[in-house]
């Protein structure tokens, strides 16, 4: 009976969740054209004014979680909070021109169907008005901003994600009209992943792999596909190289739901932002919490964990630096952390240290690939 | 009252002589009749408005170290009528006697005969410069042409007593540029009053200046009134206080003082010297909300000197504060109100924000307008880079433009300007009391349990056509 009272409740909270439709170029230039009509309306009206931008907030306020019931996955949403983006305010002027400026630049690029990155619209931003745009960090954060206003996803602006992302293992990835790529044959560089999420939807893709690894690092990744590790257990190996982007959990997830039964399992260095890594792939990202809660994966944590720690010196375990510090704390906070990573969590705290993963070839070169043979085969993730 | 000099004696006079006309009923007329006879001038005051009482002289104090008994003996003499009097009263006043009894002579009175006229007459010799004395008064009638008090003509006479026996005569009316009527308030005087004195550069002109003032756009003025309640304790006061503002394109005529305003000021139907209060009051205004930066107010005896941080090249500021008590003569003692002046000049600043789109913006929306070119040329850039061909017609319908295709961006770019500059404009006048917040872009987005992707394709009607994620 509790159970499904607790059930009824989560099929309310779903109509708290806001996010942004994928949307095609069209829809999104009516959506910006409706943007300025009701700009002007309200600028001509007889009580005229300039309105404000309402932009959902992407705080961790206004985040919520949604736990799966049926499945594994449990994802973050944003839900109905605003914040304004108002021309009046002597601080935010500039951030609210922003919004619209990169408003007009994505709506000539949808006229002109082209697709650009992140970084190649932030140089025409540049070249074009130096005074507001500064970094690419603003860039992209106005952009979230625009995802926030018109409520499509960064994609349906034409903004492709960058293509950080490596595919290597018992995978075939084929683009339709082209030769099947086996992932096994790519080398130690592996098969780099696109940022065109439409070309990312249309792959076939065929494995006979029994697992997924999630790998943070790219050079762990290189050394796990130089040594062929995916051979020795039928595996996939992906990474993003650091923090995953869009196009990397894209795929993931794409695969996630080709071949559900293969377990994802992620192989992380044991310090906060390991973890903050496997959360993301797992839970989503407030930052891009209209879209990314569609890709979240039901990742298990493999390794660095706490009880490796024995399989490493102790000379390689280094102090925490505040930054860690800080996204552990960011961590403890949020909602989603199940019980046993927050044990993880603050053993590190306690310990005041961290380990790479790196620090497990003190035991030889090959030791990695025996190390995740034996954790996989034993089961050894939570 | 203290006199200090001969000339301070005699504006001290001629003021009274004003009060009196003021106070009277009717035209007066108030003469200053100068004869020169070197080196001792012969001054007679005379006035048609109501009787003097002796105390109004007899409380001129004149000590040894104001006025040298070599400028002046001391000696008044005072003719004086009321118009219910049925003669005419004659005294003679000794200032500098030191017994109070010897102080005042009466000499014999004037009889009347029935006639019926009020006024007073008051003669003095002194030993002074001419040019000294001529200066002084001048300037007082030309400070008191501000205040326009109706039905008083002065008139100044000289006659040089030396070879040439030159008599002159200057006439002191109210000049009529803007028509006023009898019945017209105080302020409404003073307003006509700084007007004219604007007009004519600071009274260095006789008329007003024409290249520079060639249309009324030129001068911007505005009042403020603040009166205070009357109660037993205190008299009931009224601030006035009047603004120009004067855009001059070049300084055609002579330098313009530059970033400096002399605010003059008046108190009771008089020029005055500025107070402590009225100096507190203009430091204490938030000149920032006018877009306009104080740096300082000093006291320069006969007025008040602001010096503005920075003022456009061609923007000129003219002030005046007239404080008076409701009821004259005040039996009050003085007290000049920080309060009442501040409100008076803010009401006064105010007013000339309202009635003038764009003048003196505070420095906060002069920076936001500074964005509203980038604003509008994003938003321009929208519309014509758009394809649909209703979305265009749509704006330029809102925009108010022709709907012919051939519209260039710099029209439809200066037109959004235009407007996103005007609701600044406007906004500022109000006060931040009244702003409200901005309406939302999107007024649909209200927490609400509705699918915001339905309220949004208005435009393309045509169903659902999301995109869907291949679950």
């Amino acid at each position: 009976m509790d159970d499904l009272s607790k059930s009824s409740m989560k099929f309310f909270s779903d109509q708290q969740l806001c996010f942004a439709d994928i949307l095609l170029p069209h829809e999104v230039q009516a959506r910006i054209q409706v943007a300025v009509l009701n700009f002007l309306k309200i600028l001509s009206s007889p009580d005229p004014a300039i309105s404000d931008l309402p932009l959902i907030n992407r705080k961790s306020s206004n985040s919520r979680v949604s736990e799966g019931i049926l499945t594994d996955v449990s994802w973050i949403f944003l839900s109905h909070s605003f914040c304004s983006r108002s021309l009046m305010k002597a601080n935010a002027t500039k951030a609210f021109i922003r919004v619209w400026k990169v408003m007009e630049m994505c709506f000539e690029f949808l006229t002109q169907e082209k697709r650009v990155t992140q970084r190649e619209l932030f140089y025409k931003l540049l070249c074009d008005s130096p005074h507001y745009f500064s970094s690419q960090l603003q860039v992209n954060r106005t952009i979230q901003d625009v995802v926030a206003l018109l409520r499509c996803s960064r994609y349906s602006l034409g903004i492709m994600a960058s293509s950080k992302g490596l595919v290597a293992g018992r995978i075939l990835l084929q683009e339709p009209n082209q030769e099947a790529v086996d992932c096994s044959a790519c080398g130690s560089s592996g098969y780099a992943i696109s940022g065109d999420l439409n070309l990312l939807e249309s792959l076939i893709m065929k494995t006979d792999a029994r697992y997924i690894v999630v790998v943070e690092k790219h050079a762990i990744f290189q050394r796990l596909a130089e040594d062929h590790v995916f051979n020795q257990i039928p595996s996939i190996l992906l990474t993003a190289k650091g923090y995953p982007d869009i196009a990397t959990r894209f795929l993931l997830h794409r695969m996630s739901r080709a071949f559900p039964d293969l377990p994802i399992l992620a192989l992380v260095d044991w310090n906060p932002a390991g973890l903050a890594i496997l959360s993301t792939y797992k839970f989503g990202s407030i930052g891009m919490g209209l879209e990314a809660y569609r890709y979240a994966c039901n990742v298990k944590w493999l390794g660095l964990r706490g009880d490796d720690l024995q399989l490493i010196p102790q000379q390689s375990l280094a102090p925490l630096k505040p930054r860690d510090l800080q996204i552990a704390r960011s961590l403890i906070s949020s909602t989603t952390l199940q019980d046993n990573y927050r044990q993880e969590l603050a053993v590190m705290m306690q310990s005041g240290q961290r380990a790479e993963i790196e620090a497990l070839y003190f035991n030889g070169y090959d030791y990695l690939g025996k190390y995740l043979a034996k954790k996989i085969v034993q089961a050894n993730y939570i | 009252m203290d006199i200090s000099s001969v000339q301070k004696l005699c504006i001290h006079l001629i003021s009274s002589a004003v009060q009196r006309c003021r106070l009277s009923e009717g035209l007066c007329r108030l003469s200053v009749v100068l004869k020169s006879s070197p080196p001792i001038i012969r001054v007679s005051i005379s006035d048609t408005g109501t009787g003097s009482c002796l105390e109004e002289f007899q409380d001129l104090k004149c000590n040894r170290e104001g006025i040298g008994t070599e400028k002046w003996d001391g000696l008044l003499s005072i003719k004086t009528t009321s118009i219910s009097d049925n003669k005419i009263y004659h005294y003679h006043l000794n200032l500098r006697g030191s017994v109070s009894a010897r102080r005042l002579t009466r000499l014999p009175s004037i009889p009347k005969n029935d006639a019926k006229f009020s006024g007073t007459e008051v003669c003095l010799s002194i030993s002074e410069t001419i040019d000294a004395l001529l200066k002084d008064i001048k300037h007082y009638f030309q400070k008191m042409l501000i205040l326009k008090i109706p039905s008083v003509a002065a008139e100044l006479v000289i006659e040089r007593g030396d070879a040439s026996g030159l008599r002159c005569e200057n006439v002191f009316l109210p000049n009529e540029c803007s028509p006023l009527n009898f019945s017209s308030s105080n302020v409404e005087r003073l307003k006509s009053g700084l007007e004219e004195y604007v007009l004519k550069h600071r009274n260095s002109l006789n008329n007003k200046c024409d290249s520079c003032f060639c249309s009324r756009e030129k001068l911007k003025i505005s009042s403020g009134v603040a009166s205070s309640m009357e109660s037993h304790r205190s008299p009931g006061l009224i601030v006035e206080a009047v603004i120009a503002i004067s855009e001059l394109s070049e300084s055609l005529c002579f330098r313009s003082s530059g970033n400096k305003t002399e605010v003059l000021h008046f108190k009771d139907f008089s020029p005055s010297s500025v107070s402590i209060a009225s100096l507190n009051a203009l430091t204490s205004i938030d000149w920032r909300s006018y877009g306009l930066t104080l740096v300082s107010a000093v006291d320069q005896v006969d007025h008040a000197l602001i010096e503005w941080e920075s003022l456009p090249p061609y923007l000129h500021i003219d002030m005046v504060i007239h404080c008076y008590h409701k009821q004259y003569p005040g039996k009050y003692k003085y007290q000049p109100d920080r309060h009442l002046i501040k409100k008076g000049v803010k009401l006064a600043l105010d007013d000339l924000k309202e009635k003038h789109t764009g003048l003196l913006l505070s420095a906060h929306a002069v920076k936001i307008c500074s964005y509203a070119p980038d604003l509008a040329s994003s938003i321009a850039g929208i519309i014509l880079s758009s394809n649909d061909l209703k979305f265009r017609s749509k704006c330029s319908t809102l925009l108010e433009l022709s709907q012919s295709q051939a519209i260039g961006k710099q029209t439809v770019e200066d037109r959004i300007k235009e407007k996103i500059i005007s609701v600044i404009e406007t906004n500022d006048r109000k006060p931040e009391k009244i702003k409200e917040a901005a309406p939302f872009l999107f007024e649909d987005d209200r927490p609400q349990d509705l699918d915001p992707a339905d309220l949004y394709l208005e435009e393309h009607a045509g169903g659902d056509n999301v995109f869907s994620f291949p679950d």
